[in-house]
């Protein structure tokens, strides 16, 4: 097929073979999800969380500010030199829509074409699960499945979500968790601590690998959202410590800052709590370095849009934003951490010195621990923690193994305790995740796969009991390794 | 007509009188030559010579060389047309085709060609150990139908005959291949060994103990103390809590133990085909060989107990191959070879 034959004179053309113009029914790059789902910043923004807070936690170790702006024209970077680097798109995926390239030995196919049963659109909404609303929330729902609001402002959609959570979501038709008894236990303490300060109300999510944790910690963030809490949620915290977040040091406080973090922290804050944020204002003036402080009444919409524009001054208005939201008694806070064992460890961040900085050194490790430990504390609140084993890299250390009481080598007097991270483990409780999921729980789990068309329809009692006995009740290996691994369906 | 021309009664005289001469006269090839008494005093004197009493043999078949083996022939053919006699006349014999299928199998160990031949004192070639044994089936099967027939008199007669040809470990031969029955102890557990490449695993299966027992229904029969398996819907029960089978080995639950999907899996199986899921927990110590081996060492000991346990599903067990040992095994290494089939480079020169 030489390019004398091919038509050019329609821009619309039948013949697959063109290399002109793609056909219309091709989606578009632009339009797409990000091609590549390995990356967790592209697993977050999975949910449809604008462009900009993906890019703006920033790749690299670099000693001063980057800003890497979405949609960065190609002309400005490679006006000195040759060389063309790849295109990225809006998503920060490579490739492009535009570039015209021929099909090479796969064909486009007209969707009317596709007449084959799997291809068929569901139909009548086989799934029908409740929504997850606090009022309906009783002891009588225990096992029930129960599918999370998906509003733009939901936390799950501003903050993100963990990447086995994402990446399930993504296999789902609704984000949905079930309820346990854990999930009562832990909103009864959310309830309780509502009035209180979060001094009183500092939990651990404790228990082994894939019991539920995360989901649970979840469960508790949809809850408070639902709830009129504002809700700070770091579903991955362990991105502030593996130097994977650009990071200066501030001679004032001493510390190494990390503006593009609190940058999106505040932008993602703003988002999921900006109906609650409107009659909040600050009481005072917000002294910021670098420029004229903030107005007191400034309505704190402004001060954390102020913040999310500027990076320099993200990390100041953030300390300054918490402690104006301890202070007020309009709404309780919620400050929910999952991978929570990871500001206790040793962080992956280099001094010029080429030590290894201290995660209490770095404004948000410092910020989450200060908060964590009752150092400081909201006035109304709580803070909620998740351990998570899944990062080698980043486990449990001695000190919060021994705060929480998790055995498994605590007594070893030979290890040295560094009495800062102690000092910061203090008075954390701890809340077991049962590691078995019960009967029926693991029955309303199977059931929403099934309708949801992961297992064919015809597997049944057998499935499901041989793979909760493989499991040993496990959820994350149930799930997993169980009907979703096994081709014995 | 004389030829010699001599009378008849002068021949007579003469042949009498040739005897007379040979009984009295002594001749030289007979007589003994004579001995000067003085080289006889260190010879011991001759023996008495006792006329030879030549006497019968115990068996007509002495002579043959293979008395033993040829005298039992003839017992044994006329045992067996003996037996046959009495069989017919007892209208047991010949019998039709359906009697001769539902007649018990033949169990039959002779003894081996060394033994026979020590018992009949007779060195047996193939051949000839071949009929006697043929005979002994035949009167076996003589015996068999007596038996059956319920004449045990001559059933009995006919054993007697056929024990003496039997070998002495009849029994253990007969007992070999055949699993030893498990052995349930107070509780209810069956104790079962399964192996799988080098690994070796010991297993405990005891029922579980059903938490919502089902209301009793006319059609349930008297349950025995232990193996009983109730299904329990939870359709009809939606607050009654499903059993799950538990699985612990080597103290730890299954899961952790065996990180592999494909391992928990073929742990599982035997539960999985017989529908016995969630009626019975397993503990199990396994030592040896890596985790494949392990898991199915295990689960050869869960099949052995499940068929301890409920009889019925042995069938669907053997089909599967999950009651036999594998019986593959690390092959060795061969020399002149690198490995057990992989062979060296090839050099032309």
């Amino acid at each position: 097929m030489t390019r004398d034959t091919a038509p050019h004179t329609s821009s619309l053309n039948s013949d697959p073979l063109s290399t002109t113009n793609p056909p219309e029914h091709w989606v578009k790059r632009e339009d797409a999800l990000p091609p590549k789902m390995s990356s967790i910043h592209a697993a977050r923004c999975l949910l449809g969380s604008t462009v900009k807070s993906t890019r703006a936690v920033a790749v690299g170790r670099t000693y001063a500010t980057k800003q890497v702006v979405a949609g960065r024209s190609l002309a400005q970077k490679t006006k000195s030199s040759s060389f063309r680097p790849s295109r990225r798109n809006d998503a920060g995926g490579e490739g492009s829509a535009k570039k015209e390239r021929s099909t090479g030995a796969f064909q486009t196919m007209s969707p009317t074409s596709l007449t084959a049963e799997i291809f068929k659109d569901r139909g009548a909404d086989e799934l029908v699960l409740p929504t997850f609303r606090p009022e309906a929330l009783t002891q009588d729902k225990v096992a029930t499945a129960m599918k999370f609001p998906v509003a733009d402002t939901n936390p799950m959609r501003a903050f993100g979500l963990p990447k086995n959570i994402a990446t399930e979501f993504q296999l789902l038709s609704k984000p949905f968790s079930v309820i346990r008894d854990v999930t009562l236990k832990v909103l009864g303490r959310l309830d309780s601590a509502n009035n209180k300060s979060s001094f009183h109300s500092r939990m651990v999510l404790t228990g082994s690998q894939g019991c539920g944790k995360s989901y649970t910690l979840l469960q508790a963030v949809q809850y408070a959202a639902a709830s009129n809490w504002l809700v700070f949620y770091f579903p991955y915290v362990i991105d502030t410590v593996n130097s994977s977040t650009s990071y200066t040091y501030d001679p004032r406080t001493k510390t190494y800052l990390q503006p593009a973090y609190a940058a999106q922290t505040l932008q993602n804050f703003l988002t999921a709590n900006s109906r609650l944020l409107q009659e909040l204002k600050t009481p005072g003036d917000v002294p910021i370095d670098g420029r004229a402080p903030i107005q007191g009444g400034t309505p704190l919409t402004e001060l954390i849009t102020i913040g999310a524009k500027d990076p320099s001054s993200a990390p100041a208005i953030l300390s300054a934003l918490m402690g104006i939201l301890s202070k007020q008694t309009d709404y309780p806070v919620l400050l929910a951490i999952d991978a929570f064992q990871a500001l206790y460890c040793k962080t992956s961040y280099k001094d010029p010195q080429f030590s290894t900085i201290k995660s209490y050194h770095l404004s948000m490790p410092r910020l989450l621990l200060e908060y964590a430990s009752g150092k400081k504390s909201f006035a109304r609140g709580a803070v909620i923690g998740a351990l998570s084993a899944s990062n080698t890299t980043f486990s449990a250390p001695i000190e919060l193994r021994e705060s929480l009481k998790l055995g498994n080598g605590t007594a070893n007097s030979y290890i040295k305790r560094s009495p800062v991270l102690v000092s910061y483990a203090e008075g954390l409780t701890k809340i077991t995740v049962p590691e078995a999921l019960s009967e029926r729980e693991a029955a309303s789990l199977f059931d929403v796969w099934m309708k949801d068309k992961a297992i064919s329809r015809d597997s049944g009692d057998e499935l499901f009991m041989s793979k909760y006995s493989e499991a040993g009740g496990n959820p994350r290996d149930f799930v997993w390794k169980g009907f979703l691994a096994t081709i014995t369906l | 007509m004389n030829v010699l021309g001599v009378g008849r009664s002068s021949f007579r005289t003469a042949v009498a009188a040739l005897r007379n001469t040979q009984t009295s006269r002594a001749l030289a090839t007979t007589a003994r030559p004579y001995v000067p008494p003085a080289s006889l005093e260190h010879v011991a004197p001759p023996r008495p010579r006792r006329s030879r009493i030549k006497t019968k043999p115990e068996s007509s078949a002495f002579f043959t060389g293979r008395a033993g083996y040829y005298d039992s022939i003839d017992s044994l053919e006329s045992a067996i047309h003996h037996s046959q006699r009495a069989l017919k006349n007892l209208h047991l014999l010949p019998l039709p085709a359906f009697a001769k299928e539902a007649l018990p199998p033949l169990q039959t160990v002779w003894k081996t060609k060394e033994d026979m031949s020590e018992l009949l004192s007779a060195k047996l070639t193939t051949s000839r150990y071949r009929r006697v044994t043929g005979l002994l089936g035949q009167l076996n099967d003589h015996r068999r139908v007596a038996d059956v027939g319920g004449y045990a008199e001559l059933s009995s007669g006919l054993s007697s005959v056929l024990e003496t040809f039997e070998r002495d470990n009849k029994d253990a031969v007969l007992a070999r291949g055949i699993r030893k029955p498990v052995k349930f102890d107070e509780y209810g557990r069956s104790y079962t060994v399964g192996k799988r490449k080098e690994s070796a695993a010991r297993v405990w299966i005891i029922p579980v103990k059903q938490r919502a027992a089902p209301a009793p229904t006319e059609t349930q029969a008297a349950s025995p103390d232990f193996g009983t398996v109730d299904p329990i819907s939870i359709d009809s029960d939606p607050t009654a809590a499903v059993s799950m089978t538990e699985v612990l080995v080597n103290g730890m639950p299954l899961a952790k133990c065996f990180p592999l999907p494909a391992d928990r899996e073929r742990i599982i199986r035997p539960f999985r085909l017989t529908g016995l899921l969630g009626a019975y927990n397993v503990f199990a110590i396994v030592r040896g060989g890596g985790t494949t081996g392990q898991s199915g060492a295990v689960a050869h000991g869960i099949a052995k107990g499940l068929a301890a346990h409920v009889p019925d599903i042995e069938l669907i067990l053997k089909r599967s191959k999950l009651i036999r040992r594998d019986p593959r095994m690390v092959e060795r290494k061969k020399t002149g070879l690198a490995k057990a089939r992989k062979r060296y480079a090839w050099v032309k020169r």
